[in-house]
């Protein structure tokens, strides 16, 4: 959307409160545990939201981001740990007295109710006159593009103007904190990448914290200010989009976001600063990552397949890093780019991506001298 | 043949009893009432054909009024009770009970096994002057002596509430158990509290039930017979009495056919408004 058409006063009501101290997080979670029975869906994890970041909470089913979600909501209360709302301890508080609004997976829109009469619920409920009501109603639905389809019932609406009205509903009341449970997994791919950018352009011009759940990746990349990776009830790791994809802690990590090539390496020497990892007979010198073991420990080399050069000049060589031949068996065209899978000395695959140039295809059995650089590796030891 | 005969031919053998049924013992019973309302009666109390409206009249006039009336407060009374009663059991079950609602849901049904005068008579006993309750009562120094409940309209109720109870809970369950909790959530979420999001969320969204529990508690409550008699020792006359004292006392069948007759324009009308509401109601999602 562009937000460019909305009159000033209409987004005055929505503007953040400045009066809260900037270092005071939106949301925090202190070693928040929740069990259902023996299961535990949440691993006492912790967690800080600042205010008017776009947070993400991103992980595969059943890493327990929602349940996260609905722990900060407060549909679900915490079986250990606390969790704090702009400062306010709200463990035990329930839902309807936290000061934060949740856009459904399935939207939730009341279908006994007209669209307005849906915005107008959480103003009705603090009992705001009707004028103002009114006015804070065609605000919002004006905010989400949705003027016009008031007396509408939700059943009358297509799924993305459910979606818009259910981002009113929570957005009129001016919460604190808005929560979003995969919001847009509902809609078809255009819609969603236009309420990617919509959603994104919304949170900056308003100043809300938003925590965002999905298990998209590229959704998570495209919209965050800081992501969550959450495995198993745990945070892997909490990063910006650029860090979590260049700077993965971990083989989970590194997998999970993008694509890997993961290798198998061994430690072969190093000092403090450094550390000499073998694979496949060749050495590299890489600096050490904490928790490194002096030597003969397995670790995993990561590297992203973009950044593996094909046929390096004697420069990039020079520079440092693996190189190896290889033996392309399968060439993937998908679109932008080329998806190449070159098998090196021992079996061992190499995927390789590289820019879609019509005039060359490289056909499979093509050989190739491989680099993988320096700068590109990263030394993973869990 | 051409799938679609085939199939209209298979549908139509399929029907067949069942049609049968209904036209032997619904349609044609009711056809002939219908036909005796119109007749007259001769000196002994047999039925001579014909056709008079004189039943119909007879019926309006003040004397069979207040029957109507003492029929249509009894109904409505029960319908309220009931319902005061059975949403909160239906909610309970919907959304407490967890594993145990199918279970409890048959444990409502079990009362139905034993014939409904025997557990009407279970009743009589327990509201009797040497019944349970006036035993407790006197046991615990509540009470010197019994006391009279049976033959009040208080008693009447307590066995109406009884039998037309479980109509009342099904509906309403029916209509809460598919409620989408995430709309609960939502309400919640939305900053009403327990009893808001229950107003202005659960309730209107579980009204078809409530209608539906209303009609089925409503539309037999006018016809009963058995429970005013033997519990609220038959004071004020409704429709159920005096169609069995027409019919086998006056031996006015004609006259007991009209009441009959009109008794069925009750429950008809009371669908009819039914139906209306719902639509109504579901026009509006």
């Amino acid at each position: 959307m562009t937000v460019e058409g909305l009159g000033a006063q209409h987004c005055a009501p929505m503007a953040p409160k400045s009066g809260a101290a900037a270092a005071t997080p939106a949301v925090e979670l202190l070693a928040v545990t929740k069990r259902f029975g023996n299961m535990v869906a949440v691993d006492g994890i912790d967690l800080a939201v600042r205010e008017g970041e776009f947070f993400t909470l991103l992980g595969a089913s059943g890493c327990g981001k929602t349940t996260t979600l609905r722990l900060i909501a407060g549909f679900e209360l915490p079986t250990g740990g606390h969790i704090r709302i702009g400062g306010q301890d709200v463990s035990e508080e329930p839902a309807y007295r936290r000061p934060v609004h949740t856009v459904f997976q399935s939207y939730a829109l009341f279908p006994h109710l007209t669209v307005s009469e849906n915005v107008a619920f959480p103003l009705r409920i603090r009992r705001l006159a009707a004028e103002e009501r009114r006015r804070r109603v065609l605000a919002a639905l004006d905010l989400v593009q949705m003027s016009g389809l008031q007396d509408r019932r939700p059943a009358q609406l297509s799924g993305g103007q459910q979606q818009r009205v259910a981002l009113a509903r929570a957005l009129v009341n001016e919460p604190k904190v808005l929560l979003l449970d995969e919001p847009l997994g509902a809609l078809d791919l255009k819609l969603r990448k236009e309420m990617q950018t919509e959603l994104k352009h919304m949170q900056k011009r308003l100043g809300i914290t938003f925590v965002f759940v999905t298990h998209d990746q590229e959704e998570a990349l495209a919209m965050s200010d800081r992501i969550a990776l959450m495995h198993e009830g745990r945070i892997v790791q909490v990063d910006d989009p650029t860090g979590l994809y260049n700077a993965p802690v971990n083989r989970y990590a590194a997998a999970f976001i993008g694509e890997t090539n993961l290798l198998s390496a061994t430690i072969d020497g190093g000092d403090d600063a450094t550390l000499r990892v073998r694979w496949l007979g060749h050495h590299v010198v890489l600096n050490r990552p904490a928790g490194a073991a002096p030597s003969g420990q397995a670790v995993t080399l990561a590297i992203r397949p973009e950044q593996i050069v094909r046929a390096p000049s004697p420069e990039e060589e020079r520079a440092g890093g693996l190189a190896v031949d290889g033996v392309l068996t399968e060439s993937v065209f998908i679109g932008t780019d080329l998806r190449l899978i070159y098998r090196v000395e021992t079996g061992e695959t190499l995927i390789c991506r590289v820019q879609n140039r019509a005039a060359a295809t490289p056909e499979p059995g093509e050989r190739a001298r491989l680099l993988l650089p320096r700068g590109a590796l990263r030394c993973l030891t869990s | 043949m051409r799938r679609s005969t085939r199939d209209a031919a298979v549908t139509s053998v399929m029907l067949a009893p069942a049609v049968l049924i209904l036209v032997v013992f619904v349609v044609m019973p009711l056809c002939v009432v219908a036909a005796y309302s119109f007749a007259q009666r001769d000196a002994y109390g047999g039925v001579v054909p014909g056709f008079t409206l004189e039943n119909y009249s007879q019926l309006f006039s003040g004397l069979y009024w207040q029957v109507f009336v003492n029929s249509f407060q009894l109904a409505a009374w029960t319908t309220i009770l009931c319902l005061l009663i059975g949403y909160p059991v239906a909610y309970f079950i919907a959304f407490r009970a967890g594993r145990w609602g199918p279970a409890l849901l048959v444990l409502m049904l079990v009362p139905f096994w034993i014939n409904f005068l025997i557990r009407i008579s279970a009743w009589v006993v327990l509201l009797g002057r040497n019944g349970l309750i006036n035993g407790g009562l006197t046991a615990a120094g509540l009470t010197e002596a019994p006391v009279g409940l049976l033959g009040t309209l208080g008693a009447t109720l307590v066995g109406m509430v009884y039998a037309f109870l479980p109509l009342c809970v099904f509906p309403i369950y029916a209509a809460l158990q598919p409620l989408d909790r995430r709309l609960i959530e939502a309400g919640a979420d939305l900053g009403a509290g327990p009893a808001e999001t229950f107003l202005r969320v659960t309730l209107p969204l579980s009204l078809p039930g409530v209608l539906a529990a209303a009609l089925f508690v409503f539309v037999p409550s006018m016809g009963v017979f058995a429970i005013p008699v033997l519990l609220g020792g038959g004071k004020d006359i409704i429709l159920g009495n005096l169609i069995v004292q027409l019919f086998l006392e006056f031996r006015n069948i004609p006259l007991g056919a009209a009441v009959s007759v009109a008794m069925l324009g009750f429950a008809a009308l009371g669908v009819v408004l039914y139906m209306r509401a719902l639509s109504r109601i579901e026009a509006m999602r």
